[in-house]
């Protein structure tokens, strides 16, 4: 176990770096200069060429592409991400202000889909091929097909025309203002949860199933257990493991639910700000945030293999 | 009593209960109109500004944001645009020779950490406006190419000397981005107002939360007595349309200054009825498409009267009014105004005649003589943005397959359009607005010179360039009518560019937001200083 | 080497698969798997659209009628028409061409060059197989949308361009599950048994590693058909994929499609269930297949 946790430590180094690597060429290769766009405006204002060359200086953007990455990299070990090019502000502060919105709507999502997603997993295994199980699947596959956005785009239409109801426009943390955060966040939550819900639901279905058939349920039926006490007690604790790794999995898709959820809402997330970053070629706030998000992406997929290395020796040794 | 007297004293009666009644209804309408102090404006703001310094933004985010809290020079008046009244300047005088602007700055104006606002202040102003210092960038810099310089000969009276004379400049200095800073802080950091306010406005700075909201609360040592009424201001930035309408309906903002489209004020009169107002004002801007003069076939006159031909510009107004508020035909200068060309003279211009049908026949022929006869593949670039670019776009590639031009639009992103059309030219055909703070003709015609770094299209023509100098220059306005009206035909004749359609806008807001008038663009008169709340 | 349930199960039927004849699977399939039946249904009625949209559409649906802008559906118009007046149902049919393209170009493009690199990256092993992996994992780092949309950033919005973002961030993914698989039927005793035979490394390859990852490398490409039609919807959504006027599903849905909903639903409602049916169809169909593909799970319904 000892060697496995290493060298997979070992190994996150270079992959993030090749990550970073990857993302700086990226935004320097995508068309659109930062420095012209801050010139900016609907009709383009007017530009002075002198204006243009002092602020593309200053920015730092005259230097040398590996210099450039050089500066950056050895910022991110200071936990210093620079200024956005388009604000002025450090990363940092305008990443602190918009990461409690984006946390807490990933982690209530998952919450509640966890809560809603075990009991009817549970069920549709127990009451397998009966109507039951089929509305469940169907349920459960409608919530992969259907588009997150749309999802948000009827509720938010649904709310306005027929209870003329608009949510807060404003971010209240819950320890402030529990019932005007209920009221902004309760829609995200479904839109970006429903997804994650479904897939739980299926997981734990099958893998219930599967444990279910096992020789040693089998005797626990022989011996008479009643089926209460078997599912719990036995089926339930083994097909755990399988649902907690799809945190993991599922991980990268709720990432990609935040941006598409805030987009609609027009919460004041990360996801949101990591497209806007993108439009206003923001580039250090784009490599931080996309560096952040590989970098809890590696650490959630590591954890979740360790947890399936500690369950599965086979795993372990190869 | 005689019968006669008592028909009298009846109609005394009935005339004093008339007069009653009519004292009442007066007392009840003033009432209704006298200005109720307190309250908070709620507003919704459409975009997210890079910074708060308005001499280094073109965004409305930006002076929306902002403009409560600071004074100008000079600013339109809010009840009767385009007139041009003092904000801190109390009166002024232009010499006879048009090149010598004096101001006198009104007393008692003070800074909210409480300085005086006097003239070195506004000199400091202006140098960083006309001169901007290594590291700070002035956008409308060229505007005021005419000034040489600024100076404050004593505390309340500064000077502006000029080397010709300009019939813009006072409407330019009036520019609602133009707000005075105080001195000491510019000499310590040019840059100190991106992130900080201290201004003289009728409201002080309160909070801002980057991408949520900003918060002003009222001035109490205003220059002005008894002004503002509101006792703050709260915007909430959110740029979503639909999210924006959906707070309008529900009440949780009382108004949006820049515009929705059709379709969202519909819906919300029909929600709210009479507890809704829509302001509808035509706007100082248009979305038209600029053509690469340089490259083939656009260097060939004929193809661009062709391509401008096929724009039926009068249904175009009509179906893409219902979308996006482009509706008015007009040239280079917005319909209706004092330097605008008259229908009859616009009707005999290519384009904007309202016979379709000979006009498509016509570009097809010229296409034809140019060696086109069955029209050619084009790549319309494009901003990403649905309203009103990408409509506009889908309108024209739908007109222009009539004659038999294949379009396929492009969108690109904000940088990636400036980059293309204003930067490197790398473009057949680009769709190129015009929107301003004003109806200057100095800065919707200065694109249309040679060398400009507006000119998107890339064309040179001497005369154009010789007909801007002299309308610059012209202080009569009836002369000065003349050159634009020549230069307007100049471009269109050519074809060097397309105008395509006028935008106008709504503004929708709650009638209890009382003493608010929307000018024709999203810039000005957002002062806030006699908006006032008939509720809560 | 990193490890999932994915890893699991294809590792588990990679050793244990047995021959299937095509016909044999079909009518078993339909007999035992009525849902599979039924996206398969959806896919067929889906692709029928597609390929016969031109005869089929009543109006093009790139040309609007001026003064028919947001009619409600009638017999004129079975699905209304958008606010330029074209035809809701001639673009939903012509948008099931944009959707069955991106979704079967994508994933297959990329699923294909994913199981190639697995399969190169677990049979010649050694320094070509460490380099393979590191590079699957810098790309596997980021989440499949963020990937596919600052590649689409780059690219710019266009079909052709989509299809490329999308089937990126796939190729690691099916790499990783195919390597898995390509190792076990290496260190399999049988082949061991062949190579030292005297067979060439390309009859191992075709003879033995292929037939054996074909189940994990079908399982993902329908896994990802789905999850391609709704990646190509979310960066139309957010502007990043095709453009106007192209009738794509997921750019019908964005920009003003929310601000007409209340004076024009249908625009926003028929995209959005074309889509979730469409994506519903493959879910349901690749669901089914997995079931039967997959031998750990036989006889279980």
């Amino acid at each position: 176990m000892g060697t496995y946790l290493a060298k997979r430590l070992l190994l996150i180094v270079p992959t993030l770096l090749g990550a970073a690597a990857l993302v700086f060429v990226i935004m320097r290769v995508i068309p659109g200069d930062v420095a012209l766009l801050i010139f900016g405006g609907e009709a383009g204002g007017q530009i002075d060429a002198k204006q243009l060359a002092d602020m593309r200086h200053r920015l730092g953007l005259d230097q040398p592409l590996v210099v450039q990455f050089g500066t950056w990299l050895w910022g991110v070990l200071r936990f210093d991400f620079g200024n956005s090019l388009w604000t002025g502000r450090p990363v940092i502060e305008e990443l602190l202000i918009r990461l409690p919105l984006s946390l807490e709507l990933a982690i209530a999502a998952t919450f509640v889909s966890v809560l809603i997603a075990i009991p009817l997993g549970m069920l549709a295994a127990i009451r397998q091929d009966t109507w039951v199980d089929y509305l469940v699947r169907i349920v459960s596959i409608g919530g992969l097909a259907i588009p997150s956005f749309w999802v948000g785009i009827l509720c938010i239409l649904m709310l306005v025309i027929f209870f003329g109801w608009g949510p807060p426009l404003e971010f209240t943390p819950p320890w402030i203002d529990p019932w005007a955060n209920f009221q902004m966040m309760i829609w995200p939550v479904v839109t970006v949860g429903y997804r994650y819900a479904a897939v739980t639901t299926r997981m734990t279905r099958s893998t219930l199933l599967e444990v279910l058939r096992e020789d040693y349920i089998r005797t626990a039926w022989a011996k008479g257990l009643r089926e209460r006490a078997v599912v719990v007690r036995h089926a339930l604790k083994n097909s755990m493991l399988p649902v907690i790794t799809l945190v993991g999995t599922e991980f990268a898709f709720l990432i990609g639910g935040l941006v598409v959820t805030e987009t609609v809402f027009t919460l004041n997330g990360v996801g949101r700000f990591v497209v806007d970053a993108v439009a206003h070629r923001d580039y250090p706030v784009v490599q931080a945030l996309i560096f952040l998000i590989a970098f809890g992406f590696v650490v959630v997929n590591l954890l979740v293999d360790l947890t399936y290395a500690w369950f599965d020796p086979r795993i372990r040794y190869r | 009593m005689a019968a006669g007297s008592r028909r009298y004293h009846a109609r005394l009666i009935v005339l004093a209960l008339a007069l009653v009644v009519v004292a009442s209804t007066v007392t009840v309408v003033n009432a209704a109109d006298t200005p109720r102090r307190g309250g908070v404006l709620l507003a919704v703001i459409g975009a997210d500004p890079p910074s708060l310094d308005p001499h280094q933004e073109s965004t409305f985010a930006t002076i929306q944001l902002v403009a409560p809290l600071y004074s100008t020079l000079l600013q339109t008046d809010p009840y009767d645009y385009p007139k041009i009244i003092g904000d801190a300047a109390s009166d002024w005088k232009i010499s006879q020779d048009g090149l010598t602007y004096t101001f006198k700055i009104r007393p008692g104006i003070k800074f909210h950490d409480g300085s005086p606002l006097t003239a070195v202040d506004v000199k400091a102003t202006y140098d960083k406006l006309l001169f901007p210092p290594a590291g700070t960038r002035s956008v409308r810099k060229n505007s005021y190419s005419a000034i040489t310089t600024v100076e404050a000969p004593d505390a309340s009276t500064v000077v502006f000397k000029l080397k010709f004379p300009s019939a813009s400049l006072l409407l330019n200095l009036a520019s609602p981005w133009n707000v005075i800073y105080p001195k000491k802080y510019l000499d310590k950091d040019p840059n100190y107002f991106m992130k900080n306010v201290v201004g003289s406005g009728p409201f002080k700075f309160k909070s801002y939360t980057p991408g949520a909201s900003f918060e002003g609360e009222r001035n109490p040592d205003y220059f002005v007595k008894d002004r503002p009424y509101l006792n703050g201001y709260k915007f909430f930035i959110s740029t979503e349309t639909s999210v924006r309408a959906a707070a309008i309906r529900s009440g949780r903002a009382y108004i949006e200054f820049r515009d929705l489209p059709n379709a969202e004020v519909e819906a919300i009169k029909k929600q709210l009825g009479d507890k809704v107002a829509i302001q509808h004002t035509p706007m100082t801007g248009q979305w038209g498409i600029a053509i690469n003069n340089t490259v083939k076939p656009f260097n060939d006159e004929r193809v661009r009267r062709a391509l401008t031909l096929g724009l039926d510009r009068y249904t175009g107004g009509k179906v893409l009014f219902n979308l996006t508020g482009l509706k008015d035909v007009g040239a280079l200068l917005r319909p209706s105004t004092e330097f605008a060309l008259s229908e009859a003279d616009l009707h005999k211009l290519p384009g904007f005649s309202p016979d379709i049908e000979k006009n498509r026949a016509e570009a097809k022929k010229l296409l034809a003589e140019a060696g086109y006869p069955n029209g050619f593949k084009v790549i319309l670039k494009n901003r990403n943005v649905k309203l009103p670019y990408q409509d506009f776009a889908v309108f024209a590639v739908q007109e222009w397959r009539k004659i038999g031009i294949q379009a396929e639009q492009r969108p690109e992103e904000t940088a990636a359009w400036f980059a293309d059309g204003r930067d490197t030219g790398n473009f057949e055909l680009i769709v190129a607005p015009t929107v301003e703070a004003s109806d200057d003709p100095d800065i919707f015609l200065r694109r249309y010179t040679t060398g400009d770094p507006q000119n998107w299209g890339r064309f040179s023509d001497p005369s154009v360039d010789d007909l801007f100098s002299r309308q610059a220059r012209a202080l009569d306005p009836a002369e000065r009518r003349k050159i634009i009206l020549q230069l307007q035909k100049t471009v269109l004749e050519h074809a060097y560019y397309m105008p395509g359609l006028w935008w106008s806008r709504n503004v929708v807001h709650w009638t209890k937001v009382k003493n608010y008038v929307a000018p024709p663009n999203h810039y000005a008169n957002q002062k806030l200083q006699d908006v006032w709340l008939s509720e809560d | 080497m990193a490890t999932n349930i994915e890893v699991a199960h294809a590792t588990a039927s990679a050793t244990l698969a047995p021959k299937l004849t095509l016909a044999g699977v079909a009518a078993r399939f339909v007999r035992t798997k009525p849902l599979g039946a039924a996206g398969a249904v959806i896919i067929l009625g889906m692709l029928f659209l597609a390929v016969f949209a031109q005869a089929l559409a009543p109006y093009d649906p790139y040309v609007g009628d001026y003064g028919a802008q947001f009619q409600r559906p009638s017999a004129e118009h079975w699905f209304g028409t958008d606010e330029f007046g074209r035809d809701v149902l001639s673009r939903i049919m012509y948008g099931a061409r944009i959707a069955l393209f991106v979704g079967f170009t994508a994933s297959l493009i990329g699923c294909t060059i994913g199981a190639f690199l697995g399969v190169i990256s677990a049979y010649w092993g050694g320094r070509v197989d460490l380099l393979l992996e590191r590079l699957m994992d810098i790309l596997l780092a980021f989440p499949q949308l963020i990937l596919a949309l600052a590649i689409a950033s780059i690219l710019g919005p266009a079909v052709q361009n989509v299809v490329i973002a999308i089937s990126i961030p796939v190729i690691p993914r099916v790499a990783r599950v195919v390597r898995a698989a390509a190792m076990s039927v290496k260190e399999n005793v049988f082949v061991e048994a062949v190579q030292a035979l005297g067979a060439t490394r390309r009859r191992v390859i075709l003879q033995h590693i292929i037939p054996n990852v074909a189940a994990p490398y079908i399982i993902m490409l329908t896994a990802q058909l789905g999850a391609a039609i709704l990646a190509e919807a979310a960066l139309s959504y957010l502007g990043l994929g095709a453009a106007e006027p192209t009738p794509s599903w997921g750019l019908m849905l964005s920009g003003s499609a929310p601000s007409y909903a209340e004076k024009a639903p249908w625009i926003a409602l028929f995209p959005g269930i074309a889509i979730s049916l469409g994506v519903f169809g493959f879910n349901l169909f690749g669901d089914s297949l997995r079931d039967a593909l997959d031998p750990k799970l036989k006889g279980r319904g």
